[in-house]
């Protein structure tokens, strides 16, 4: 397993942004989704070791991140879109990308290779010595996309991937992710459920903070078969009919 | 293939060549790789995409430094970069314009602000556009802080005792402003650190420096009084020692759960 997450809590200041998550996961593509606000930042960064938990436990590729060492053998295994890219706008693409390919500690003489492969796998070839200041908000975030899988990462975690990318290019997208799941494990942050019923090979639904959900794309569909669901496509239909239930179930409880 | 063949392929085609050739030399590096082997100017003769050769100052950072990825950092530091660089030669000119015509030595007093500027803007959240990536990698935040702020540092007080000494100011006080310096900037490191913020550390910086001066002068009748007596030293020391704690503090890495 490459995630293994037994109870894990994340608290920012009164707020639980995490209140109790379990999940393992092996090579796929998981798709993590759940409204504004319902902790999947928070579980992402935790899982990219950018915050430490509050409280459960955490094993990532094998090990506990809390240490040096292991972190840092992690962290060179590890693949990371942030929700909010900040980027340098002097660099050029290709150097951004290779920035991040140096600070994952990638042999030296791997670097330009690799750079060269995932500028081409996000097709940004053509756009390899342009300053980043002068690309889209959709390049920027092809751009991201590539440092994130440059050192060919066991673990990858995508933060709203999809955010700005034109249909054409959310299709490569999801293309790419399927490929990047035969190997790695891939989680995905998204609010977008077609993303999710395209690429995925597994979801996780969270809500408050809480997995309310866990399974694949089929069976969230089969949620919402035969209910008065709200949602254009049968995935969202599911989607909402989890959520209205998960929320229901604690207004029942405190009723009685 | 032959000649009119390849003038019809696409125009993605020559990068696609390059980059698998550069991937081939990459290769036969790695394969004959001995300790300590250089690859650079082995892939910077054969065609790539993205000649990027690490200049002379990249180059002897990875060698002191023993990481490309820490040599990279260090290079992309916002005040190191050539803007900020000439503004501190700038400042410390005119100090020693001033310093020359007034005899006051206004270079050991611009000295520890320009410093400590520099170093708030070395590196952290309000600065690093992309520091919670950066937080994700191998290579540590806190040893980026640290070789940033240590070349800031260095490079501010080679500068500084530079026009210190072509200003022909008295031994005593062009050494007499390093242990302030150190102080001043310390405090900005960890103001910045602390409240995420650079200009957090730069106004806090500069704003200690200015009230020390001013209660030195009110204390000693000299402006100068700060950089030369040595009664102010225990408290720069205690303010370095306290602020470096701070900063080490601020920028723990995260060990477990909280």
């Amino acid at each position: 397993m490459n995630i293994e997450i037994t109870d894990l809590t994340r608290r920012f200041g009164r707020t639980w942004a995490v209140a109790g998550v379990s999940l393992e996961s092996g090579p796929g593509v998981v798709g993590l989704l759940g409204p504004n606000g319902a902790g999947k930042t928070s579980l992402l960064r935790m899982l990219a070791t950018v915050i430490p938990p509050t409280s459960g436990k955490l094993r990532l590729l094998g090990s506990d991140p809390g240490g040096y060492g292991p972190r840092r053998q992690i962290r060179r295994r590890l693949g990371y879109l942030p929700q909010n890219l900040g980027y340098y706008p002097s660099f050029t693409v290709a150097e951004f990308v290779e920035y991040f390919a140096l600070l994952k500690e990638m042999p030296a003489a791997r670097v330009p290779a690799a750079v060269a492969a995932a500028i081409e796998r996000v097709d940004l070839s053509d756009k390899a010595r342009s300053k980043l200041r002068t690309l889209s908000g959709g390049m920027l975030r092809r751009v991201g996309i590539a440092q994130s899988i440059v050192n060919d990462p066991d673990l990858l975690l995508l933060d709203e991937p999809t955010a700005g990318l034109d249909p054409e290019q959310r299709v490569a997208f999801r293309a790419l992710l399927r490929d990047l799941g035969q190997q790695a494990t891939v989680v995905v942050s998204t609010h977008l459920v077609e993303d999710v019923g395209a690429a995925c090979t597994g979801v996780a639904l969270m809500d408050a903070g809480k997995i309310v959900f866990q399974g694949t794309p089929d069976e969230l569909t089969g949620r919402g078969v035969g209910i008065d669901a709200v949602g254009d496509a049968p995935l969202e239909r599911g989607y909402t009919a989890v959520l209205s239930a998960a929320r229901a179930e604690p207004a029942r409880e405190t009723a009685q | 293939m032959n000649i009119s063949e390849d003038a019809q392929q696409p125009a993605g085609f020559e990068a696609r060549l390059e980059a698998e050739l550069v991937r081939v030399v990459a290769q036969r590096a790695a394969a004959a790789q001995p300790a300590g082997f250089d690859p650079w100017p082995l892939l910077a003769r054969g065609p790539q995409p993205w000649p990027r050769r690490p200049g002379l100052t990249e180059r002897f950072a990875t060698r002191l430094l023993r990481s490309p990825g820490l040599a990279r950092a260090l290079v992309a530091t916002p005040s190191l970069l050539l803007g900020w660089v000439v503004a501190t030669v700038i400042v410390l000119f005119a100090g020693l314009a001033a310093t020359l015509s007034t005899g006051t030595p206004y270079v050991a007093l611009f000295a520890p602000a320009v410093a400590a500027a520099g170093i708030a803007y070395a590196y952290g959240p309000g600065i690093d556009p992309a520091w919670e990536l950066s937080q994700s990698m191998a290579v540590s935040d806190r040893m980026v802080l640290l070789v940033r702020a240590l070349a800031v540092f260095a490079l501010n007080a080679a500068f500084g005792l530079a026009a210190s000494a072509a200003s022909g100011a008295a031994a005593a006080v062009t050494f007499g402003w390093l242990v302030p310096m150190t102080a001043v900037c310390m405090l900005a490191l960890a103001a910045a650190t602390v409240a995420r913020s650079a200009n957090v550390g730069v106004v806090a910086g500069l704003a200690a420096w200015v009230i020390t001066i001013l209660a030195g002068k009110a204390a000693d009748g000299r402006l100068t009084a700060v950089i030369s007596n040595p009664a102010f030293i225990p408290g720069y020391l205690a303010v370095a020692v306290i602020c470096a704690a701070i900063t080490l503090q601020a920028t723990r890495a995260p060990r477990g759960t909280t």
